[in-house]
């Protein structure tokens, strides 16, 4: 059974179709990529998955569950983690805190545990800041746990929301163009960052603009082209791909 | 040494700078026990009935903007309706005592809950209702809530208010003095303090924040938006209703002219020029606008222009009010 199974998904605004019949398996472990050109659907499609939007048709199966249409906070409940496009870190707290907030949903206090419960609210609360310690320990900026996140340089805050992220131990990260006004050097580290977090089991899902990056990362590419899929993929098989180049990497030789 | 979470604030090996010191352990504790005891003992510093009035004003409404406070600076919402919500505690306490002869202490518990009730119900609108307009929703109900208190005769005796509150009494100790209405205020602000602390330093005060912060980012991170929101307004407003309460026994009348929109804006500006966001900072913005009123308390008529003043100061040199953290200083 596939982790993901995104089934003739489509999604309507108004008379516009954003995504039509798009279907596609993730599976356990992997690292899939999604391209394809500005205003093709792609940040559509994981705002459907994610909960933002309710997908007009179609359905998306999780672990062998019906996820469709459900609200963003039930489905980050059920293992699935995105970062944004646009960056939304929460700027103004620490990044400490910024990490605690991803741990929300695995915090298992009650409103009742907070008053009733010091001692037990206490220690839940010791051991998500540990877990959260550890988790900005691999991503090095345990360091900088007390800074606020608006004063980290672009690139770490990049990293940090993907920390927040991954503290919930999702099954699925879903990633919307991670190396959106990253320099060459922050993308090669992303990469890396990707690559520990595959090893720890986390299944990744990402978009991205960028070609040197996606094809070094990802192991299976999905071609998103005017709201449907349009080809899927090795990144060999994709970089060779005429009817590929031609809607999206322009002329041959331009890689 | 590597910095963690445990050798945290205590800079071990650093220079001793301003600032390290009052992030020292030591120092916090030395400075609670310190304020603490300088709580308790003041009223017999203080002897004077007029100041220690004033005092227990400022009590009142610290436990009033603490709960706002929650509501603004933690959650982010904007509520003009607080004093509706102190009003309501107000009546309840008053008219259980004198026409119900309900003791004090289930009259201060009913009177939160009630605030906390209706808060919720407020709330609710928040799922559809969002920034400005549900703004717009609070100055309503704070409206509608005094219109129903001057008009409905026959329950809260119309403008005239509810007069004749008796003194109050708990578990035998009967609340007489300026002195012992400062001791229950004290409490009460205890309780509101160590209640609210609890609270925000848990994953719900950080859900708040977040909410506050990005709300779509925060409903990403697994958290209910819509009860959330619903939460805190309840729980700001079970505050505001233990302050009505208080006033109820301290002033012994309550009138609706008690709860006007000038009220709600009151405590806005003390939380806004104390500080958002930071769970004793109100305190600073009360101090100041309740000495401000009462100063120049004989120029009336100029008051609420001076109260603009320093209010339009602190946003120009210090937007996040003196002691606010610093997600406003915009």
């Amino acid at each position: 059974m596939s982790l993901l199974t995104a089934d003739t998904i489509g999604k309507k605004f108004g008379g516009v179709i954003a995504l039509k019949d798009v279907s596609l398996t993730v599976e356990k472990g992997e690292i899939v990529g999604m391209i394809g050109p500005n205003g093709s659907g792609k940040t559509t499609f994981i705002n459907n998955l994610s909960g933002l939007y309710a997908p007009t048709s179609g359905r998306f199966m999780f672990n062998g569950e019906d996820i469709t249409g459900l609200p963003a906070h039930v489905i980050t409940g059920k293992g699935i983690s995105r970062t944004f496009q646009n960056l939304r870190v929460f700027p103004n707290i620490s990044v400490l805190e910024n990490i605690l907030i991803g741990l929300h949903c695995k915090i298992s206090t009650s409103l009742w545990d907070v008053y009733a419960g010091v001692l037990k609210t206490r220690k839940v609360e010791r051991q998500a800041r540990e877990k959260a310690m550890a988790v900005l320990e691999l991503a090095d900026l345990a360091g900088r746990h007390d800074t606020l996140a608006k004063n980290l340089p672009y690139g770490k805050q990049r990293l940090l929301e993907i920390c927040r992220a991954i503290v919930s131990d999702p099954h699925l990260l879903l990633l919307d163009e991670p190396c959106a006004g990253m320099n060459p050097v922050e993308m090669d580290d992303l990469a890396g960052f990707i690559r520990i977090l595959q090893k720890k089991g986390i299944t990744v899902f990402v978009i991205e603009h960028n070609m040197r990056f996606i094809m070094s990362v990802a192991e299976r590419i999905i071609v998103l082209a005017n709201g449907a899929k349009f080809q899927e993929g090795t990144p060999v098989e994709i970089q060779k791909d005429k009817k590929v180049q031609a809607i999206y990497l322009g002329e041959e030789g331009d890689l | 040494m590597e910095p963690t979470l445990e050798n945290h604030g205590k800079q071990t090996g650093n220079p001793m700078t301003f600032k390290t010191v009052l992030n020292h352990p030591m120092f916090k504790k030395t400075a609670f026990l310190t304020a603490a005891a300088g709580c308790v003992l003041l009223p017999h510093i203080m002897t004077d009935t007029y100041y220690l009035g004033i005092i227990n004003y400022m009590i009142l409404y610290v436990i009033l903007c603490m709960g706002l406070n929650l509501i603004l600076g933690y959650a982010g919402l904007l509520s003009l309706g607080h004093a509706a919500f102190y009003g309501l505690g107000g009546y309840t306490t008053a008219i259980l005592i004198t026409r119900y002869g309900f003791g004090f202490l289930s009259c201060l518990i009913l009177s939160g809950v009630i605030a906390l009730v209706f808060g919720i119900l407020l709330g609710l609108p928040t799922r559809k209702v969002r920034g400005d307009y549900f703004c717009l929703l609070t100055i309503a109900f704070g409206e509608i809530f005094r219109l129903v208190a001057q008009a409905w005769i026959g329950f809260t005796n119309g403008a005239m208010g509810i007069v004749g509150i008796p003194i109050p009494t708990i578990l035998g100790w009967s609340i007489r003095t300026e002195v012992d209405f400062y001791y229950l205020g004290l409490i009460l602000l205890g309780f509101t303090w160590l209640t609210l602390s609890l609270l925000v330093h848990s994953k719900f005060g950080r859900a708040f924040i977040a909410i506050r912060e990005d709300e779509l980012a925060a409903s990403v991170m697994g958290i209910n938006t819509a009860v959330y929101k619903i939460i805190v307004f309840g729980i700001g407003c079970f505050y505001a209703g233990l302050a009505g309460s208080y006033l109820a026994v301290y002033q012994t009348t309550v009138t609706p002219s008690n709860f006007r929109l000038e009220e709600s804006c009151l405590m806005i500006i003390m939380v806004i020029v104390g500080g958002m966001g930071s769970l004793l900072a109100p305190i600073a913005g009360v101090i100041i606008m309740t000495l401000a009123t009462e100063y120049f308390r004989g120029i009336a008529e100029y008051r609420m222009l001076i109260i603009g003043v320093i209010m339009v100061a602190v946003l120009l040199f210090r937007p996040q009010g003196i002691f606010g953290t610093s997600a406003f200083k915009g």
